[in-house]
């Protein structure tokens, strides 16, 4: 199952543990344009020519401009923090492992599925891919706590 | 069923893991009042640690009437033999 916030809204799911259960996934497809890692550059203050100059990038045997791996981290923070689980989380832990890169401008999709739900904790561990075109760009986990009031 | 050496064993790993630090001796009495570090965080973190290890999952009762690490030997080795 797809799970998404309502269509033309900003809000973030509310799911509670009662209605997560193993096996549940969400999806973000993104594309980082030029701009985003302008941004991110500005931001980061990483301005490794492999994220910022294409010709660089290319010298190097690479087929442009490399997007930073945080920003697939960021479409992961977009994921938890507004599909799954959504507005009443917050992560306790994050690993990936970056398998190949992402080019700007190349759609792609971050994966989240449940794979443990710790009912006495309130934890749960999601599997986490990033793909474009089927192709694995990386994977990771991340841990979640579910802060119900 | 388990014995309790060998439980008591990879719960010291577990605890020197969660709390990153070596010196913790487990024992049946030991309890959180006993560990500086021991707040509902890293409470979370030991029993989803303990889970995983031992591939068992408890409900939010079973660990909350818990007193101490022997309790919890307990309950790891029922679920184990369920």
């Amino acid at each position: 199952m797809n799970t998404s916030a309502p269509a033309g809204t900003l809000a973030a799911a509310p799911l509670g543990l009662s209605t997560l259960w193993e096996g549940q996934s969400a999806t973000v497809d993104f594309t980082v344009t030029d701009a985003d890692m302008r941004n991110f550059a500005d931001i980061s203050g990483d301005r490794n020519p492999l994220h910022v100059d294409d010709t660089f990038a290319r010298s190097k045997g690479f087929d442009g401009a490399v997007v930073y791996g945080a920003l697939l981290v960021a479409k992961i923070s977009q994921l938890i923090g507004m599909k799954l689980p959504g507005r009443d989380s917050v992560w306790t832990n994050l690993s990936v492992e970056f398998r190949k890169p992402l080019f700007v401008n190349q759609p792609a999709q971050v994966e989240g599925v449940i794979a443990n739900l710790s009912a006495s904790t309130g934890m749960i561990e999601l599997k986490l891919t990033v793909r474009t075109e089927g192709k694995l760009l990386a994977k990771g986990r991340a841990e979640i706590l579910i802060v119900e009031p | 069923m388990m014995e309790n050496k060998e439980i008591y064993e990879r719960l010291t790993e577990i605890f020197h893991d969660v709390f990153d630090d070596d010196s913790i001796v487990v024992t049946p009495e030991l309890k959180a009042a006993d560990i500086d570090e021991w707040d509902s965080l890293t409470h979370i973190r030991l029993v989803v640690s303990i889970e995983r290890s031992y591939k068992l999952k408890f409900s939010a009762a079973e660990v909350g009437r818990l007193k101490n690490v022997g309790e919890f030997v307990d309950l790891i080795q029922m679920k184990a033999a369920a």
